[in-house]
Order: structure tokens, then sequence, then C-alpha cells
């Protein structure tokens, strides 16, 4: 191995006070979720306790931290789930240029770059002047797809865009349906990837605010709770319930990473290297 | 000299043609097109619907999202932009009141004008900081597994709240925050910078914080499939490493900092969460002046602000993707 | 200890739960329904001030049917009332909101006939005066839109109709809140709100019908400007108040604006502002973080807010049944003390003070020295024996309201340049 160059260190030194830049804040509000039981929202620290993760687990004066946690899952799940689902098929659609596809992926574009408070404005007034009630698996649903599908869909057309193509024309030279194909040879092929999906899906549902604000209805999901308590809570529980929800984000990456690894364990036991997509 | 030169620009030539034709990404018996789909030869197929049926078939839930939640909404905005508004409800109506009041509030074009300042400063922040960065891991970390680790460790805070993530600052930088008093009992200042918290300091120093990982990413995403030897060429054609960056690696990275900034400026001008915590209300930007409206039932005068906040939007995003086709660089 | 409020009764609450146990005993309440009642739940919103996750719980103890309780701010407060009747039964809003609300015909008028103790509710939210000499302040007074002319009617009727809008429930006399320690001399004037002494250590709240009254009393107390009605001001007078604002803004008087209770709080205990426009509890709770922080009583008066309980217009059969035994419930007193001890005030205050101990009704309410330490309902020591509640008795604090929140005429005028105050 050649020697470092100069210019090495110092980017290694760049790149440390980047990490310190992005964890700092996050450092900050765990060590004050340990504050002791009198301590307040700033240093200095009122001795050093469990007090206020205790306190999140007994009732608030005002909300309902548990419940919209329980919706915020279930709600990533769905998001998940139908982010998978619509960007396979999508990104199967987009391999062949057909009528309207131009469109289609502007309007993908789109719904990336769209400010996300005009989604939430937009579905909001549609619920109510056409009289529906809104409510955070229809409306907040749809509201927050129109975040992850295009995250969803660019991993997918870059999986395609990977994507040897010469599997399937085995496949279909042994006799495969189409649906065979896909079924059997292309799904399994692109799975990683589906992880990526997953994990883009779940997390961007997870943390959406802004699409969720007008379109989740009378019952908050986890992010608009979190923001009800910044506006009536002066006490170190919110900074609990932020650390909390940092590691909860956490094991849900690893949970995903370990997902990834073994099967990526039994793909090299299987002895296949096909599709090497990005995750 | 004449002979580095030359070198050099073939290196080049090299480089941007598979830039722009992916070439390196394809396996030899696909083509690209012209629009960047990929196409494989098509083989007669006796029940096979025409690929235009095929194709709606399979993205037709995806169209059916889009339509429900992305155009129809638009199309709402466009048409309450038109209505009209008492203290509590709205009334259809087909009036230009909505937009004769934007226009000849020089508040508007003060608020637009501070939302493209932040969007600007930002940009250039997260591009400095996200080009280091990825430049870093890229070419400097040399082992894959440890780039992947490494560049992991950058992704996870973006997988936790933002706002969680944004009020985190406050204890920081407030007038007895943790800066003030380490900036003091350093000696560096006698009395707590006020500038640091509820301000465009803070504002901007939330969103690069918030925002620099999607400049990383696409970048680093370009990057690494930047062929190496190709600077090797360079190198041994006896480039200097700011040549080597200037002349091969920023020109070959420039659709991942398209795509990045593509992310950042739409990210930030669309906000109104940020702005409102960091400047402690005290500045605006258009996001925050559309929620203002909402929280106070102006829907149709909010949804006034949204088409122009959209129409710009659009056309900076038009712009910017004139430099770059994104279904090639995915 | 914050004001984090989780339930923990005292030794002495848990005393006085025994003694309300005894009075709600001696309530006449009309149990119809019988059992049916209890499968019945009641969605009520409102600001996190009263939408306590408590007063649900006695709720269920008490009366035996589920509240579900759902705090929010009060954009939102006022957004949902509008626009989504049905996603609630019950609003717990306040009086400027109900003037905006309840043209939409969301709320249904309620029978005061069926209110059991209309008769001891305050004279203010009656016939607007609190005791018969008063004067009716400028401003939304509660009685000016508390009342309607019928079960259908969506105006409002000056006079007591036997039909009320909103059943109050809490209010309070608001004035500013400083830090006496960084201060550090005694203030008694609105206009010090922009004195140049605490510039950058100021802050106003952005809710504009708030904002503009207290702004308004700055003005006056400054000796700019004398407004013929606060509560209703010209596009003129609207334009030269915010533009005093504006002007101070840009010099740099503010430090930020809130707009919400912690926000509040978090501003005069981080010491970033000395003088702020606040509310009563949050003055409790920096005080409850051992900082010093005064509600301070100032010359020209006190900017006054009432909220009430709005019953959603498709409430119908057992549910509206249930929604009025929760109103006579809310005034017969368990509810009153609980916010009573927070320094809020009750409209029943009568009722209220059975649920109370002597020291703590004449700390709250009749502005006497404590003679023990005063404690919140959670249990947290607000006041050490000796002190005087900032402002005196009920009397003389409600007694000397100079103008309520308010919606005024050219409020949507109003709403455009506050923003544009926001933004400059």
């Amino acid at each position: 191995m050649e020697p470092r160059p100069r210019s090495f260190y110092v980017l290694a030194a760049f790149f440390t006070l980047f990490l310190l830049f992005l964890y700092g804040p996050t450092l900050t509000i765990a060590v004050l979720s340990f504050q002791g039981p009198s301590g307040g929202l700033t240093f200095p620290m009122k001795g050093v306790s469990l007090h206020w993760f205790s306190d999140l687990f007994e009732q608030q004066a005002v909300g309902d931290i548990w419940g919209s946690f329980s919706r915020s899952s279930v709600l990533g799940l769905m998001v998940m789930a139908t982010t998978v689902i619509v960007s396979v098929m999508g990104g199967l659609a987009f391999r062949k240029r057909f009528a309207g596809s131009g469109v289609i992926f502007y309007l993908i574009i789109t719904s990336l770059v769209i400010p996300s408070i005009l989604i939430s404005l937009g579905v909001g007034l549609i619920w109510s002047q056409s009289g529906l009630t809104v409510h955070w698996s229809t409306s907040g649903l749809g509201a927050q797809l129109t975040w992850t599908l295009p995250f969803g869909l660019l991993i997918m057309f870059a999986v395609f865009n990977r994507f040897d193509q010469s599997y399937e024309e085995a496949a279909r030279d042994l006799g495969a349906s189409p649906w065979q194909t896909v079924r059997f040879v292309v799904l399994p092929i692109i799975a990683p990837s589906l992880i990526g999906v997953a994990l883009f899906g779940f997390t961007l549902s997870y943390d959406e605010f802004a699409r969720t604000l007008l379109t989740s209805g009378s019952q908050n999901t986890l992010p608009l709770e979190i923001f009800g308590m910044t506006t009536n809570v002066t006490s170190p529980v919110i900074y609990a319930l932020g650390t909390l929800t940092t590691i909860f984000s956490f094991l849900v990456i690893g949970a995903f990473l370990l997902v990834v690894w073994l099967m990526d364990r039994r793909r090299k036991a299987q002895g296949s290297d096909a599709g090497k997509g990005m995750v | 000299m004449e002979r580095v030169h030359r070198r050099l620009k073939a290196a080049l030539l090299v480089a941007l043609r598979s830039c722009c034709t992916g070439a390196p990404f394809l396996t030899s018996d696909q083509t690209m097109t012209s629009s960047g789909i990929i196409h494989t030869p098509s083989k007669p197929s006796a029940r096979a619907l025409s690929r235009h049926s095929v194709g709606w078939l399979l993205a037709s839930p995806l169209a059916v999202v889009l339509a429900i939640f992305l155009v129809a909404p638009i199309v709402m905005i466009v048409m309450v932009s038109f209505w009209g508004a008492t203290e509590f409800s709205i009334y259809p109506a087909f009036q230009f009141d909505n937009y004769a009041f934007l226009f000849s509030s020089d508040v508007t074009y003060r608020v637009f004008f501070n939302t493209f300042k932040y969007a600007a400063i930002t940009w250039l922040f997260t591009l400095l900081i996200g080009f280091t960065v990825a430049y870093f891991l890229a070419f400097h970390i040399r082992t894959f597994k440890w780039q992947i680790a490494l560049f992991l460790v950058c992704t996870i805070p973006f997988w936790t709240s933002n706002i969680i993530r944004m009020i985190s600052w406050i204890p920081f930088l407030g007038r007895n925050g943790l800066a003030n008093s380490a900036l003091m009992s350093w000696g560096v200042i006698d009395e707590p910078l006020e500038w640091l918290l509820f301000s465009d300091f803070s504002v901007i120093l939330a969103f690069v914080h918030l925002y620099t990982l999607f400049m990383v990413v696409p970048i680093f995403n370009t990057m690494m499939r930047i062929d190496k030897s190709l600077i090797e060429a360079a190198a041994d054609a006896g480039a200097s490493g700011w040549q080597t960056l200037w002349h091969v690696i920023i020109p070959l990275t420039k659709p991942g900092i398209m795509i990045g900034t593509i992310f950042v400026v739409t990210l930030v001008m669309g906000d109104f969460i940020t702005v409102r915590f960091m400047s402690g209300s005290q500045s605006a930007n258009v996001g925050r002046m559309i929620q203002n409206d909402i929280g106070l039932l102006q829907y149709p005068s909010a949804a006034a602000t949204a088409v122009i906040l959209l129409i710009t939007v659009l056309l900076v995003i038009a712009i910017l993707l004139r430099f770059v086709d994104i279904r090639k660089e995915l | 200890m914050t004001t984090i409020p989780k339930i923990r009764y005292s030794r002495r609450s848990m005393l006085k739960a025994g003694g309300a146990a005894v009075a709600a005993a001696a309530l006449p309440a009309p149990m119809v329904w019988g059992q049916a009642i209890k499968d019945v739940t009641l969605r009520q919103f409102g600001t996190g001030v009263s939408n306590l996750n408590e007063v649900a719980a006695k709720v269920k103890e008490d009366l035996g049917f589920t509240l579900e309780m759902t705090a929010l701010d009060s954009d939102s407060v006022t957004q949902r009332a509008a626009t989504q009747p049905d996603s609630f039964d019950i609003a717990d809003i306040e009086y400027w909101i109900c003037k905006k609300v309840w043209p939409t015909g969301n709320l249904q008028a309620m029978d005061t006939s069926k209110i059991d103790n209309y008769d001891k509710i305050v004279g203010t939210f009656r016939s607007g005066k609190l005791t018969p000499e008063s004067v009716i302040a400028q401003g939304t007074a509660p009685h000016t839109v508390g009342f309607t002319s019928g079960a259908n009617g969506t105006d409002f009727v000056a006079e007591e109709s036997g039909w009320m809008t909103l059943i109050p429930t809490i209010y309070n006399a608001d004035t500013l809140g400083i830090r006496p320690d960084l201060i550090g001399r005694p203030i008694s004037k609105w206009s010090e709100l922009l004195n140049p002494e605490f510039a950058g250590k100021a802050s106003i709240l952005d809710i504009s019908s708030i904002g503009i009254m207290d702004m308004s009393m700055v003005v006056e107390s400054m000796g700019e400007y004398k407004y013929p009605d606060k509560g209703n001001m010209t596009k003129e007078e609207i334009d030269m108040t915010l533009g005093i604002f504006t002007e101070a803004k840009k010099a740099g008087q503010f430090r930020a604006f809130w707009k919400s209770f912690s926000e509040s709080v978090e501003l005069m205990a981080s010491g970033e502002v000395v003088i702020q426009s606040m509310w009563s509890p949050a003055i409790t709770a920096v005080r409850s973080q051992g900082i010093p922080c005064v509600y301070q009583p100032l010359e020209e008066g006190y900017r006054s807010w009432g909220g009430g309980i709005g019953l959603s217009a498709s409430l119908s059969g057992i549910e509206l049944d249930a929604a009025y035994e929760y109103i006579n419930w809310y005034l017969s007193g368990w509810v009153g003390g609980f916010l009573m001890r927070q320094g809020y005030y009750s409209a029943v205050p009568e009722t209220s003070k059975n649920f109370m101990s002597e020291d703590e009704w004449g700390f709250w309410f009749e502005g006497k020295e404590a003679k023990g330490d005063i404690t919140n309902p959670f249990g947290d020591v607000m006041e050490k024996a000796g002190a005087v509640r900032d402002g005196g008795s009920f009397f003389d604090r409600m007694g000397a309201v100079a103008c309520w929140n308010a919606v005024m005429d050219e409020n949507q005028y109003m709403v455009r340049k506050w923003n544009e105050f926001i933004a400059a």
C-alpha cells in the first residue's frame, strides 16, 4: 500500500467534523433525556436519571404518545407494502416505452419535487369539499405515497437499468410464461433491492410530517404528536421520546441490514451472483 | 505539456462518453435509446399484448395513486386559488382577488426573495460539504467495505425524526447554550453571541444539517461509478491532483451534483417548519406564508401562494433537468 | 418539577377526592339511560390548556362514559371546528374562535334550562358584567357571542336568550410576564414591551387575534393613540398599530415570536427573553423550574380570554344526553377546582370552592396570603407559604380587564397585515 497523501488527513479531519456536526445535536438531546427529575430542557444537568423515560410510559397531560406510535407503525407498514408492490409494477412497466410513459415519468418527478405542504393542502381540500372525513389510513396513506413512490420507483429504474435480461430470455426459451418469468426469475434477482425500497417506504412514512399534517384527521401520527408536544410540553420527556424514536429507527435499519446480510449469505451459499443491484 | 493536455482531453472524452451513454453500467446486449430507456430486442410472441397495454396494466396502480393524490390536489389548488373566503368558509367563485393581493404586496416579493436566499445559501454549503465528504469516501477510502460502512454512518441520521433533529439545536445555540458557554469559557468572546439562534444563521445551519445527506448520496453514487483507470490515466499524463479533480472528477460527477441540487433546492423551497422553529417565527419563507393562511382558514389565498410556489419550483427543476437526464443517471 | 402532569395524587388531593364523592352524590344527575351511557364515547378537542387527560379519567370515573381528548394548537382548533364538524362531538374553544365558527352551523345551541348551575355562572358570561357596576371591556367579550336566538340559531343575540353557544368553562386575565431578576426594576406599564432597554429580549405571541390586542394595549400605554374600540379597529388603526411594531421588529426589539405555550416557557426559562406576552400557567411552569418569573399586573389593566364547550351539531340521542351530563358535571366543581389550582378561573367559582382547601381558595381566588405551600393538582409546589397571587383577588383581576381577545370586522385585513408583520 502506498502511503496516504497529505490530502487524506485533511479530508479525514473534515469528515470527522462532519460526523460531529451530523450527530452532535442528536447526542445533545440523548444526554439531556437523562436529566434528573427536576431538570429542564437545557443544560445544566440536574442529576442523572431515567425519570423521563419512565414518564413516557405513563399517561401524559395531553395527547397519546403510544397510540400515535402504533398508528405510525401501522401506517408505515401499509405505505411500505404499497410502495414495494406499486414500485415493482411501475419498474416493470417502464422497461419498455409505452404511450404516456413520458407523462407518468414527469409526474413522478413532480411528485418528488412538489412542496409537501401542497399535497397536504390539496388532498385536505378535496376531502373536505367532497364531504369525506380525512383519516390517516386513507387520505394520509395516499398523501404519503406521493413521497415514497418516487423513491421506490427511482430505485427500481436503477435496478432494471442494470438488469441482465439474458436470465429472462433463458427462462422464456425454457417455456416459462411471462408471469412465471417474473415470479421465479426476476423477483428473486431483484429481491435485495426490494428490501431497500421497503426500508425507504417505511422510514419515509414513519418520519413524514408535512404531507400528513392536513390529511391525517383527528388522530395524530407520531411526527404530528411530536410536533404537538413541542407546543405543549416543557419537560425533557420530549427528548426522551426523541431518543427512543431514534433508537427505534436504528433498530428498523438494523433489522433491514440483517435481512440483506442473510439473503446475501444464502445467495452466496447457492453460488449465484445475479442481481447485484444497488440497495 | 502539449502531450499532457492531449491525454487529458482523451481521458475526458472517454469519461464524457461513458457518462452520456451510461455505457459502463449496461451489459453488452443492451442498448440505450436517446430517451434513456433501455430496450432489448423484442421477441415475437404469439399471445403478446401490445406493449402499450402491458405498460399501462403494470403502471395502472401507480397512475391511480398519482392521479388521486398528485394531479387532483394540484387541480384542486389551482381551482381554489380563484375562490373566495369568508372568516370561516370558502365559496366557489372565479376571481383574481387572491392573486391581486399577492402581487400587490411587497411582502410577497420579500418572502420569495427570502426563500431563494435560503435555497441558494443552503445549496452552496450542502454542495461544498457533500462533495468533500463524498470525494473522501469514494477516492480516499480504499476498501469497499469501509466505504459502505462510513457511508451508512453518514446516512443513519437521515432515518430519524427531522423535528427532533431540528429542535435539538436549540439548547445548543441559545444565549446560555452550549456553544456560547464553550466560546465564553475559552475566552473567544465576552458576550454571548445573539445571532447563533433565532436568526438566518440558525435557519441555514438547520437546513444544512438536515439536507447535506441529500447531496452526499447522489454524488457518492456517481463517484463510485467513475472508472478508476481514468484517474490513473490523468495522473500518468502528469495531471496534478487539482487538475484531475477539476478536469476529470467534477465533470463526471456533475449528474450526481445535479440530482443532489434538485433535492436540496426543492426541500428548502418547500419547507415551512424549519424556518418557523429556527428563526423564532421572526422570518418567513413561502411555505410559512402558506401555512399561516391555512391556519387562519384562508385557503384560497394559501392556494394562490401555493400555485406561484409550485410554478417557481417546477421552473427551477426544469432548468436543472436540462443539465441532467435523471433516467440515465440511476 | 415542570408541568408534565401525570396521575400522581398527593395525599391531600386523595383526601379531597373523598370529599368530591360526597359532593357528587349530592348532585342530582339524570341517569335516564342507565347502563347504556357507559358505552358512549365522546370525542373532544381543544387546546392543551384544558384538554387534559386527567379530566377524561375523572369523567370515566364519575360518569362512566369515555371522553377522547385531542389537544391542538389554536390555529388547528379553529380549523377543525370550522371545517371538520364530523371529527368531534365536543369542541373546547375560545370565545373569539366561537365568533368565527358559530355562523358555520357546525355547533348546536344549548338549552340553558338543562344546565343545573346556569344561575351560578359568573356575570361576565351572562350579562357581561362581573358585578352590576362593572364596565364591559372592549373586544369580543364572551357574552356578546355567548347566546343565540334559538335551538337552530346561527346568529348572536345580546340578551340571555336561554340558548347558549358555548358553556363557559375556563378563563383568565392575561398580562405581561417578566423576569424580575434580569430586569431589576419595577415594571408597571404595557409600553415597557417596546422599551429599547429590552431590545433583543422581548417577545410577543404570533397568534393574530390575541397578539393584536396586546399590541393595542402597548400602543395606548405609549400614548401614541387612543382607540375608540380596540376590539374593532379600522384599517387605518390596524396599519398604524402594526406599523409601530414592525418598526420595533426591524430595530431588533424582539428575540423571537412564540406560537405555543411551551415556546413561551422556554424563551423565558432560558433567559432568551425577559419581558413578553404570556399565559398564566406558563408563568407557573417557569417558576416551578426554580426560575423567578412574575405575571406583572399593569396600570392599564388586563387582556382577558375565555373558553367554553360547544356541542357538535351532529350530536343527538344518548350522546347528546351524555354531553349535557358532562357539561353539568364540568360546572359542578371538580374541574373548576382542578383548573383553579393551576391559576385559571372557573365559570362557577362557588362550586369549585368545595373542591379546594380553604388555603387554596384564599390564595387563588381571594388573593390572600398563602398559609402553607400551594401545590398544583399534580403535587408540585407552586408557591411557598406567605406568597400572594400576582394581581390579587378574582375581583381585582377580572375587574380590571381592559379588553378581550377579539375577532374584528376587519379581521381578514388584520390577518393579512399580521402576516406581513411576521414576514417583515
